[in-house]
């Protein structure tokens, strides 16, 4: 059997790859099932509760729907953002990260400072989707859990590897202490998903720090090999 | 002044929920509304709506290519794309498409009325995480076809390569290259056959300077 010969490293390379494909089948069932459904729907009872205007009880009920619904798609909203795919296949780690930026941007109205490298050139597909996955878990973290106003985002190419570095200017933690806890619970329990980050890091053979300390803001760099 | 509006969604239950919404608005009324893809064209003609809200993904065709298309015709009505999906490539191409603005199907269709009366104003509406992409559209948009760009456009439409454009013009071909991808830009199209067709319309699209 061929698959026997195949090195546990690609077999799991070859799993993220699946993984979003997943992914993509999974957000675009929502897309066209719930979404249009909720949306249709939130369509008729915002002219109903308008025709309600004579009878206060049914409009209060009206609205109450509309407010439930209003609710599910914001939640559809967020999760969509979080897991569909950018179309990694098809478009460079530019263009992909600034999209992710707007996307949280949008999301969150913070603002993000990205500096790219111009010459940032090929990007094997598993260093992509890691590189992806990564910015978004610490640009989530640092707005979940930082409180931070300003973040700065900067993306390198240099020589054989991507250098990827994300900064706020938020509250901060004790780095050491944080790590060795979701060492011990895994990633489920993990405070700040930094162990998502690591097993990320871990399996590309790239490098992974994070300088914080409580009030001084945090730092995460990651570097991941180019080829 | 009523808003005549034209809806198109491949969701037959989003148009007629849309539908009855804008309908019941004091302000707008719904003058067409079709499920298919290929049909919008037609339908912009025969209706000459004042705004066109469109599923960014109709069918087989995504909003751009039917942007496209109509940017071709005599009337362009005020776009308003309507999707599920807020990522910054869909915001970004909906910006470079030309659209005037986009609506979330994940918000309230509340929301929707208010960007069609938005549009219907003239403003462009956006998130604001775009106003990087929408700085260079506004940018590029008061930047006018050059002299040369239009000489380059014509040989373009006459089927020349870029080696050919360069012995031509006595230029390089990086030179060449650089006009060819400006004038792209500008033209808002994707590659030789788009620029072409466009130059059979040109007409419509802004001049050089020295053009006659």
């Amino acid at each position: 059997m061929t698959t026997a010969e195949e090195s546990p490293g690609t077999a799991s390379l070859r799993l993220l790859a699946t993984g979003e494909r997943e992914l993509q089948r999974i957000v675009l069932d929502m897309h066209d099932g719930p979404v249009q459904d909720l949306f249709a729907a939130m369509s008729h009872l915002q002219l109903l509760e308008r025709e309600l205007a004579a009878q206060p009880e049914a409009q209060r009920r009206t609205q109450q729907s509309i407010h439930l619904l209003e609710r599910a798609l914001g939640e559809i909203r967020t999760l969509i953002g979080v897991f569909r795919p950018p179309g990694f296949e098809r478009r460079d780690l530019g263009a992909i990260l600034e999209g992710l930026v707007v996307q949280h941007e949008a999301l969150t109205d913070q603002s993000v400072e990205l500096t790219l490298d111009p010459a940032l050139g090929d990007c094997p597909l598993p260093t992509k989707i890691a590189l992806y996955r990564i910015l978004q878990e610490a640009l989530a973290n640092s707005h979940r859990h930082a409180a931070a106003t300003r973040q700065t985002v900067t993306v390198e190419r240099t020589g054989a590897q991507f250098a990827l570095t994300v900064s706020d200017d938020g509250r901060g933690f004790e780095s050491r202490r944080v790590l060795a806890a979701e060492a011990d619970v895994g990633v489920e329990g993990g405070h700040f998903g930094l162990r998502g980050i690591q097993d990320r890091v871990g399996m590309l053979g790239g490098t992974f720090t994070i300088e914080s300390a409580p009030g001084r803001g945090t730092t995460l760099r990651v570097t991941l090999p180019a080829a | 002044m009523m808003i005549r509006i034209c809806l198109a969604d491949d969701h037959a239950i989003v148009l007629e929920g849309l539908r009855a919404l804008v309908d019941g608005e004091p302000d707008m009324t719904v003058v067409g509304a079709t499920t298919d893809g290929d049909a919008v064209e037609a339908l912009v003609r025969r209706e000459a709506p004042d705004v066109l809200v469109l599923d960014y993904e109709l069918g087989g065709r995504r909003a751009p290519e039917v942007i496209q298309a109509l940017r071709q015709g005599e009337q362009v009505p005020r776009i308003l794309i309507l999707t599920a999906y807020h990522d910054g490539e869909t915001i970004r191409s909906a910006l470079e498409s030309g659209a005037e603005g986009l609506a979330l199907k994940t918000a309230s269709p509340q929301q929707t009325l208010s960007a069609i009366r938005q549009v219907m104003a003239g403003q462009l509406v956006f998130p604001q995480a775009a106003r990087r992409w929408l700085e260079a559209r506004q940018a590029s948009r008061s930047d006018e076809v050059t002299a040369r760009e239009r000489e380059v456009w014509g040989l373009i439409a006459e089927g020349l390569t870029n080696v050919q454009i360069a012995e031509r013009l006595a230029l390089s071909e990086n030179t060449v290259k650089f006009h060819v991808q400006h004038l792209f830009q500008k033209l808002g199209v994707k590659n030789r056959t788009e620029a072409a067709l466009r130059h059979a319309t040109s007409g419509r699209v802004p001049r050089g300077p020295t053009t006659g």
